[in-house]
C-alpha cells in the first residue's frame, strides 16, 4: 500500500505584506502515500532548508484536524480535494505520481497574506469578540441540569460549534463571504438557551462586525459547506438570517 | 531552601474554604491597578485571563497562535471528569479525590488533589452556561460515561470534540473580556523569558513572531499556562508548537521544576509508520469502553487479524486485569502493549502495534450505535491509516500524550519565584505520577477559573511593590540574551536542520526515557544528549532572518531548550529510584511486571532548581505526607 | 428610523431586500405569465384581458410604480452586492475550483440579472412604449413574433429569466431565513419549477405565435 510518488508544486511565494508575491515552481520527490499534506510541506522545506533556501512559511499546529490552524488551497480547493477534511488531514495517497499541485494562501480583503501561505485571520476574533459569547462570569452559573436541553437541540448546536475556526469557508467563498463562520456561533448560541438571552443582541453585533471587516456578502453559492472540514451546513446561515432579521425588525435591540 | 507548600491546616474537606477565607482579598476599587500576564490562552490561560478580568485585574493575554481559540487543549477528545453523581452510581468528591490520587500511583499532594475534586462541579456548571454543547439525555438532562480508568459514570463529554468545547468557551470567555476592555490580548507572540526584579516575577520578555520584535512586558504577576513539554520526544500527541520554553526559561530564573520525568504515554494511538511522520495521532480513550484489545497468541503471526480465529487471540488486558479490563489505567495499559510487542506479537508492518477490536461491540450494539458513539473517531482513523476500522481491527500503539511533571508550585499554585504562577499542565500538577482519563481538562479549568480568582489576590494584597518599567535593567538584561541566542541560532549556518536534530533527540528520549526506563540506559541518554546538544550549536542550520516570521528560528529557540530540558528529565529519571505510574524502572518491579513504589524513600516531589550553565541542578524534596488515603499497591486486577 | 436604515443597510438586510423584492418580481412574472398564456386561447380572449388590465386606471399605475421602485431596489442594491463582493477578493485565485455548491445559475446572478435589465428596457420598447396605432396588443405581438429573430431573442431572454430565477427563488428563501433542512428539498424543487415554467411558459409562447398566426 506504501508508495512513494513524485509531484510539482506550484506555490504562492511572497516574503511580507507588502511583497506582491509570485509562483514559485519546485518538485517534491520521493512522496510517501502515507504522508500528511504537510509533511510533504515538511519534506519540501527540509530540502530548501538543506539548499540554503527560506523555507515555505505555513500555518499548522494540532495535524489533527481541530486546531483551524493549516490551510491552504490546493488546486483550487480549500483544504485540498478531499471531502470534511482539513489540510492536515488530507494524506498523499489521494494523489497521483506526476501530478502538479498549485498552492495558494486564502485570498480575502479580510485575510491579508502575512507570508506565502500564511495569512491573517483576526478579522474571526474581532468577530467573536463582538458577541460570540454567553455573558455569564465566573461562578455566577446556575447548576447545570437546571435548564434541560432538548438533545436534538443540544446535537444541532454542537454540529455548529464544530467549527474549527479555519477560514476555509471564506476562502471557497466566489465572494469572499464569513456568512457560515458567523452562522456557526451565531446558530450554537441561538440554539440553546443558555444563548437565548442575549441572541438578539449578538445577531446584530456579530453581522456588523463582520460587515466592517470587508467580507463579502453571501450569495448562497453553498461552496462553503462543501469546503468546510467539519462539514457545517448553510441551514446555519438560514438560521443567522432569521435571528439577525428578528433582531432588527422586531426585537428591542438597536 | 525548605519548599513550603503553604497547604492549609484543619481538615481535608475544609481546607480550600478555610484557605479562602484566610487569604487576604484585594479591594475591587484597586484590583485594575494591578497588571496581570497570562502566557498561553488554552483551557487554563484563557478561563484565568477571563476569570481575573470580570474580577476587576487588567489582564494582557499573550499566545503563539495566530488566534487564542488554537491551543492544544483543543484537542482532548474524551471528556472531563467531575463528582456530580448524576447517574446515581456511587461517586463523590471523595471518592473522585481517591480515585486521582490512586490513579497517580500516590505521588500527588492530598490537598490539591481534593480541592481539584470539590470544584469539579462548578466547573461543569459554568461550562454549561457559557453553551458548551455537552451530550444530552432524552429528557434533556447531562449525559455521562465512563472513562479510562474509572469504575463509575462521571465524565461529561461533547462528542469526541470536549476539549474543542469547553476552550471555545474559555475563549469566549476570555474575548467578552477582550472587548471589555479588560483583556489586552498579544497573539502571535511567544514568550522567550521571564523578568525577575528584586526577587519578584515582574514581566516577560516575548518575541513578536510576525515582525521579530523582541517586546517588554511588565506586570504585577505573572501567570504561566503554557502546556506540557511532551514534545521532548519529537513524536507525541503535542501540536507542533507544544514546547518547553517558557516553563524551561522561567525555571532558569529561578522556578524549580518538579518531576519531570513524569511523563504519560498514551495507549490508544496510531502507530508510527514512517520516518517522515512529524506527529503521531491520539484515539481517544473511550474507544476502550467498547473496543478489545487483542494480539496473536503465536509471536510473529502474519495472518490479517480477521484471519485469526478467537482461540489463538490473546486478549491480554481482559486476561490479566480481570475487573477492570480494557479499562486499566494508561500507563498499565501502555506497558502492556509493550510487553506484547516486546515478545513479538506485535502486529502490522513494524511489529509495534496491537489491535483493537469493534467486531464484538458492532455485533452486540449494531454499526448504527457504534457509529453513533465513535463514528468521528473512526472516520479519522481511516482518513489517516486509509483502514475502515468497521471492517477491520484498528492498530494502536502507546505515544507520549502528556507530562505530569511542570513547575513546583504551592497550594497558591505559586512557583518557588514570588510572582510567578503556573496553572494547567505547565505546572507539576495534582495528577501525581499519572494522570486519569479527563482529568486534565478537569484540573486546566480548575487552575484557571476558581484556583487562581481566590489566591491571587492573596499574594497581590500581601505584597509590596516597587514600581517596575520596562525601562529597567532587568528587562534590558533579559532582551539582550534572547537577542544574543537569536543571533547565535542564525549564525551558524551548519549542515543539519533543526528538525534533524529534535527527531534524534526525540528517539533518544524515547528509546531510554519512555515508557520504560533502565539506570543504564538512562545513563547513555544523558551522555547522547550532552553530545547531540554540542553538535546541535555546532552544526545546526537556521535559514532566514530574526526581523520577519522565521518559523525555523521559532523552532530552532524550543529545540535548544528541549536539548537542555532532557538531560533534567533524565536526571529526574535517575533520582527517582522506583517505579510509579508514568515513571517505570525495569529494576523495580513486581513479579507481575507491575510498578512497585518505594515509598519509604521516595514518597516526594523532586524539585529541581536551577544552578548555571552546564552545573549539574540541586535536587529539592517536599515531601508528601498522606492523611487521609492509605498507600496501596495499585491494583487493577 | 436609525435602526431601520442599520437593519437594512447591513449585509444580512442588502439580502433581505434582494430577497423581497426577486419574490415580488416572482410574483409579477407569476401573473404576467398567467396573462400571456391567454394568447393560446387567441386573439378575443388576450385583448379582453388587456383591457381589463387597462380600465385599473389608478391601480396599475401604483402597480407600475411599484414595480419600478422595487426594480431600482433590487438592481442598485444587487450592482452594490456585486461591487462589495468583487472587492472582497482583491487577488483572485490561480486555480479556483468549484467545491461542488457553485451552480450555473449562481455565479452568474449579476450577469443574468444585468441581461435582464436590457431585455426588459428592450421589451418595454417593444410592446408598451411604442406606437401601436389601430392595433391591438395581441395583432402587435403576433406581428413582433412573425420575425424569427424576434422569437430567438425572446426565448434567448427566457432561458436567461429562468437561470436567475432557478437561483434567486431558493436563495430568497434562504435570505428570509425560512429555508429549513427539512423544508429545503421542496424549495429546491419549487426553484427548478419556477425557473422550468419561466422558460417554457414564457418560451414558447414566441414560438406559438410564429407557428399559428
Amino acid at each position: 500500500m506504501n508508495k512513494t510518488i513524485n509531484l510539482t508544486l506550484k506555490i504562492w511565494r511572497q516574503k511580507d505584506r507588502s511583497d506582491k508575491g509570485r509562483f514559485e515552481t519546485t518538485p517534491a520527490r520521493d512522496i510517501s502515500t502515507d504522508m500528511s499534506f504537510l509533511e510533504m510541506l515538511d519534506v519540501v522545506n527540509e530540502r530548501l532548508t538543506l539548499e540554503g533556501r527560506e523555507p515555505i512559511a505555513f500555518e499548522h499546529d494540532c495535524r489533527e484536524g481541530i486546531c483551524g490552524s493549516c490551510g491552504t488551497m490546493v488546486n483550487g480547493r480549500a483544504h485540498g480535494p478531499l471531502k470534511g477534511t482539513s489540510l492536515c488531514q488530507l494524506h498523499m495517497r489521494h494523489f497521483k505520481d506526476g501530478d502538479t499541485l498549485t498552492i495558494e494562501p486564502w485570498r480575502a480583503r479580510a485575510f491579508p497574506v502575512i507570508k506565502d501561505l500564511v495569512v491573517d485571520r483576526s478579522a474571526y476574533d474581532r468577530i467573536i469578540q463582538a458577541g460570540g459569547y454567553v455573558s455569564v462570569n465566573t461562578g455566577s452559573a446556575p447548576e447545570a441540569n437546571t435548564l434541560p436541553v432538548p438533545p436534538e437541540l443540544a446535537e444541532k448546536a454542537m454540529d455548529a460549534a464544530a467549527c474549527i475556526g479555519c477560514g476555509a469557508c471564506v476562502a471557497a467563498c466566489p465572494n469572499a463571504s464569513a456568512m457560515l463562520f458567523v452562522s456557526a456561533k451565531i446558530s450554537q448560541l441561538a440554539l440553546l438557551p443558555q444563548g437565548r438571552p442575549e441572541a438578539d443582541r449578538r445577531a446584530l453585533a456579530m453581522v456588523r462586525a463582520m460587515d466592517a471587516c470587508g467580507f463579502g456578502n453571501c450569495s448562497n453559492h453553498r461552496e462553503c459547506e462543501n469546503a468546510c472540514p467539519k462539514e457545517i451546513s448553510i441551514a446555519n446561515i438560514a438560521r443567522l438570517n432569521r435571528e439577525f432579521l428578528h433582531a432588527g425588525f422586531i426585537s428591542h435591540e438597536t | 531552601m525548605r519548599l513550603d507548600a503553604k497547604i492549609p491546616a484543619g481538615p481535608l474537606a475544609q481546607k480550600w474554604d478555610r484557605h479562602r477565607f484566610e487569604t487576604k482579598l484585594v479591594n475591587p476599587a484597586n484590583r485594575r491597578k494591578y497588571s496581570i500576564l497570562v502566557v498561553g490562552t488554552g483551557l487554563a490561560g484563557a478561563s484565568a485571563s477571563a476569570s481575573l478580568a470580570e474580577l476587576g485585574y487588567d489582564v494582557k493575554t499573550f499566545c503563539i497562535h495566530d488566534s487564542p481559540r488554537r491551543a492544544h487543549s483543543i484537542a482532548a477528545q474524551g471528556g472531563i471528569n467531575a463528582a456530580k453523581n448524576y447517574p446515581n452510581d456511587g461517586d463523590s468528591i471523595w471518592r473522585l479525590f481517591y480515585d486521582t490520587v490512586k490513579g497517580g500511583d500516590f505521588r500527588a499532594r492530598e490537598a490539591n488533589v481534593y480541592r481539584l475534586a470539590q470544584v469539579s462541579n462548578a466547573i461543569i456548571d459554568q461550562c454549561t452556561a457559557q453553551g458548551v454543547p455537552f451530550a444530552r439525555e432524552y429528557g434533556g438532562l447531562l449525559a455521562n460515561r465512563s472513562f479510562g480508568g474509572a469504575q463509575l459514570s462521571r465524565t461529561f463529554y461533547a462528542r469526541g470534540q470536549t476539549g474543542q468545547q469547553l476552550l471555545l468557551g474559555a475563549y469566549s470567555a476570555m474575548m467578552r473580556q477582550a472587548a471589555a476592555g479588560r483583556v489586552h490580548l498579544f497573539p502571535r507572540r511567544e514568550m522567550l523569558d521571564l523578568v525577575v526584579v528584586n526577587g519578584q516575577a515582574r514581566g516577560i520578555v516575548a518575541r513578536n513572531l510576525l515582525t521579530g520584535e523582541i517586546e517588554r512586558h511588565a506586570g504585577h504577576a505573572v501567570l504561566l499556562c503554557t502546556g506540557g513539554y511532551g514534545n521532548v520526544y519529537f513524536l507525541s500527541t503535542n501540536a507542533k508548537a507544544c514546547n518547553v520554553t517558557a516553563t524551561y526559561r522561567a525555571y532558569k530564573r529561578g522556578a524549580f521544576f518538579a518531576n519531570p520525568c513524569f511523563t504519560q504515554i498514551h495507549p490508544t494511538c496510531i502507530p508510527v509508520h514512517g520516518t517522515y511522520q512529524s506527529k503521531l495521532t491520539l484515539m481517544s480513550e473511550s474507544l476502550r469502553n467498547d473496543g478489545r484489545v487483542w494480539v496473536p497468541k503465536t509471536p510473529g503471526d502474519k495472518r490479517a487479524p480477521t484471519e485469526i480465529p478467537e482461540a489463538e487471540r490473546d486478549y491480554f488486558l481482559e486476561r490479566k486485569y480481570p475487573s477492570f479490563g480494557n479499562l486499566v489505567p494508561r500507563d498499565v495499559a501502555s506497558r502492556n502493549a509493550k510487553e506484547q510487542c516486546d515478545q513479538g506479537k506485535g502486529v502490522g508492518d513494524t511489529g509495534l502495534a496491537v489491535y483493537l477490536d469493534f467486531a464484538d461491540a458492532i455485533q452486540r450494539d449494531g454499526k448504527a450505535t457504534i457509529a453513533k458513539k465513535y463514528g468521528n473517531l473512526f472516520q479519522m482513523y481511516e482518513k489517516i491509516t486509509g483502514d475502515d476500522p468497521y471492517r477491520t481491527p484498528m492498530m494502536i500503539y502507546p505515544a507520549v500524550h502528556y507530562t505530569m511533571g511542570g513547575l513546583w508550585v504551592d497550594y497558591n499554585l505559586m512557583s518557588t519565584v514570588p510572582g510567578l504562577f503556573v496553572l494547567g499542565e505547565a505546572n507539576f500538577s495534582d495528577h501525581g505520577a499519572n494522570r486519569l482519563g479527563a482529568s486534565a481538562l478537569m484540573q486546566g479549568l480548575a487552575d484557571g477559573y476558581f484556583v487562581i480568582p481566590a489566591t491571587i489576590g492573596g499574594y497581590l494584597a500581601g505584597t509590596r511593590f516597587e514600581a517596575v518599567t520596562t525601562g529597567d535593567a532587568g528587562f534590558a538584561d533579559a532582551e539582550r540574551q534572547v537577542a544574543e541566542q537569536t543571533r547565535r541560532l542564525l549564525s551558524i549556518g551548519g549542515k543539519r536542520t533543526v528538525d534533524d536534530f529534535h527527531r534524534q533527540l526525540g528517539l533518544t528520549m524515547w528509546d531510554h526515557c519512555g515508557m520504560s526506563r533502565t539506570n543504564a540506559g538512562l545513563e547513555r541518554a544523558r551522555a547522547v544528549i550532552r553530545e547531540l546538544r554540542a553538535e546541535f550549536w555546532r552544526d545546526v542550520r537556521v535559514p532566514g532572518s530574526a526581523a520577519d516570521l522565521n518559523q525555523s528560528l521559532e523552532k530552532a529557540g524550543r529545540v535548544a531548550d528541549f536539548m537542555e530540558f532532557a538531560e533534567l528529565m533524565v536526571l529526574d529519571a535517575l533520582a527517582r529510584q522506583e517505579s510509579c505510574g508514568g515513571h517505570f524502572n525495569e529494576a523495580f518491579q513486581t513479579e507481575e511486571n507491575e510498578a512497585r513504589r518505594d515509598d519509604q524513600n521516595f514518597c516526594h516531589v523532586a524539585a529541581w532548581e536551577f544552578t548555571g550553565e552546564g552545573r549539574d541542578p540541586n535536587l529539592h524534596k517536599e515531601p508528601l505526607s498522606f492523611e487521609n488515603v492509605q498507600l496501596t499497591q495499585r491494583s487493577y486486577k | 428610523m436609525n435602526w431601520l436604515t442599520a437593519a437594512l443597510g447591513s449585509s444580512v438586510g442588502k439580502k433581505l431586500m434582494m430577497a423581497l423584492t426577486g419574490l415580488a418580481f416572482i410574483g409579477f412574472l407569476a401573473a404576467h405569465l398567467a396573462g400571456n398564456l391567454l394568447m393560446i386561447a387567441g386573439r378575443e380572449a388576450f385583448n379582453g384581458y388587456a383591457e381589463r388590465l387597462q380600465s385599473l386606471g389608478p391601480i396599475l399605475q401604483l402597480f407600475r410604480a411599484g414595480l419600478i421602485g422595487f426594480a431600482l431596489v433590487h438592481i442598485l442594491t444587487g450592482l452594490y452586492l456585486f461591487l462589495q463582493n468583487r472587492k472582497a477578493r482583491p487577488v483572485r485565485y490561480e486555480k479556483d475550483t468549484s467545491a461542488g455548491g457553485r451552480t450555473i445559475s449562481s455565479r452568474t446572478m449579476p450577469y443574468t440579472g444585468l441581461l435582464i435589465l436590457a431585455f426588459v428596457v428592450f421589451h418595454l420598447f417593444h410592446f408598451t412604449w411604442t406606437d401601436k396605432g389601430a392595433r391591438t396588443i395581441f395583432d402587435l405581438v403576433a406581428a413582433a413574433f412573425n420575425q424569427p429573430w424576434a422569437v430567438l431573442l425572446y426565448a434567448a431572454a427566457m432561458i436567461v429569466v429562468a437561470l436567475h430565477v432557478r437561483h434567486g427563488f431558493w436563495s430568497a428563501f434562504q435570505s428570509v431565513g425560512a429555508s429549513h433542512p427539512k423544508t429545503m428539498p421542496a424549495v429546491m424543487a419549487l426553484s427548478w419549477t419556477a425557473g422550468g415554467l419561466v422558460a417554457f411558459g414564457f418560451g414558447l409562447l414566441p414560438f406559438f405565435m410564429l407557428i399559428r398566426y
